[in-house]
């Protein structure tokens, strides 16, 4: 690419066009408040599209973030957001909020 | 407050280790200080960057804008892998020749193209983490707002610094080559980190097949969820339960990158093909 900062444009761009629709999966809540989430432990359908809709409600800044299931989001008080999962294999998957590592710890069970 | 110190100190050190050593570059060399102009043009639009995506993911709430952000991220992730890599190979190529390439006027356009590439390199490195970093100390700041916080924040911050300074010092605490050395090995242990996470994201998101996952389980030797283990898979690719395809892609990664260097380092560097950017 000549321009570098087409490269920024095209990546927009493709944000813009066709952001699938996910309103049909399950969803879970999942919330965090004082360090902890609740609940702890998640019990999703293995092999099925989900989302989470993580919200935390402060009193400080959380990152949800699992290495094992590939994802990472920082939200600031006051602030949900949903995370779609792809299919999991049967199994248990810990996460955890970055920012109160000690407390902050839970699993998402797919069956 | 040790907590405080660590966060701040993380998000701001992969965008401290690029431009410290891209500017280490740049200032040791006469005919290169045009691009600290781009190089620093790229921090404050990295700057303003962080304060648009922090802006974003504190405002915008709906479904789609969460897969949006992933995308987004994705995208800088790889982009940011890629102009890491190609700044390498276009330093160890100009180590030696860029002020005669730069006389000769040869290289103009090409340079050129290669200062913009700097440029957003300097702010994806700096717009990335710093969104991050934005939303903690916003939120932390809501949170407590007492001076043991925002004194953490600014050691973080001063630690960051500090690591920066080390690196464009460097050059004169040893021997242009082997800073230049170490500096190639961070630079591309960092854009194979930086790969990786975008790999496993795909994954995450089901564009892309684990093949067999996980290919082996260190944990117990190296949790990467631990602060020593979550920093290492940062700057270096680091994975406990790693999918193939991530190995794969993790093991072509460095293949291309040795058999590019070697390719760049064995021609001389006229005949070599004009690279792109991005």
């Amino acid at each position: 690419m000549r321009h570098p900062f087409s490269a920024i444009l095209l990546l927009l761009a493709g944000l813009l066009a066709g952001l699938p629709a996910h309103a049909g999966l399950p969803a879970f809540q999942l919330s965090i408040e004082n360090g902890r989430f609740s609940p702890e432990v998640i019990e999703v359908p293995a092999r099925t599209r989900f989302k989470i809709v993580i919200t935390n409600k402060g009193p400080g800044p959380e990152e949800f973030e699992s290495r094992k299931l590939r994802k990472e989001t920082v939200l600031a008080p006051g602030v949900s957001r949903s995370v779609v999962f792809a299919p999991l294999k049967p199994g248990s998957y810990r996460f955890f909020g970055e920012f109160h590592p000690d407390t902050a710890q839970g699993r998402i069970v797919a069956k | 407050m040790g907590n405080i110190v660590f966060i701040v100190w993380r998000e701001s050190v992969e965008a401290m280790l690029v431009i410290g050593i891209l500017y280490a570059w740049l200032s040791s060399r006469e005919q290169a200080r045009v691009g600290l102009h781009f190089l620093w043009g790229g921090v404050v639009a990295g700057l303003g960057l962080a304060g648009l995506l922090a802006l974003v993911m504190l405002k915008v709430q709906n479904e789609l804008a969460g897969e949006a952000m992933e995308y987004f991220q994705i995208g800088m992730m790889l982009l940011a892998s890629a102009l890491i890599t190609q700044m390498v190979l276009w330093m160890r190529r100009h180590g030696r020749t860029l002020k005669r390439e730069l006389e000769s006027g040869m290289a103009r356009a090409h340079e050129r193209a290669n200062w913009w590439g700097m440029a957003l390199l300097a702010a994806i490195a700096v717009g990335r983490e710093g969104a991050e970093t934005v939303i903690f100390l916003y939120g932390m700041g809501m949170a407590e707002g007492g001076g043991s916080f925002y004194g953490g924040a600014a050691l973080g911050f001063a630690a960051a610094l500090f690591s920066f300074w080390l690196l464009s010092r460097g050059s004169s605490f040893f021997s242009w080559r082997a800073f230049f050395r170490f500096s190639e090995v961070v630079l591309l242990l960092l854009a194979s980190a930086l790969l990786v996470d975008g790999v496993d994201r795909m994954i995450g998101m089901g564009w892309l097949p684990p093949l067999l996952d996980p290919v082996w389980d260190s944990s117990a030797l190296l949790d990467d969820s631990t602060r020593l283990g979550g920093l290492l898979a940062a700057l270096t690719g680091y994975r406990a339960q790693p999918a193939l395809l991530v190995l794969l892609v993790y093991l072509a990664y460095w293949a291309a990158v040795f058999f590019l260097l070697r390719r760049s380092s064995r021609r001389p560097p006229k005949s070599m093909p004009v690279a792109e950017t991005g």
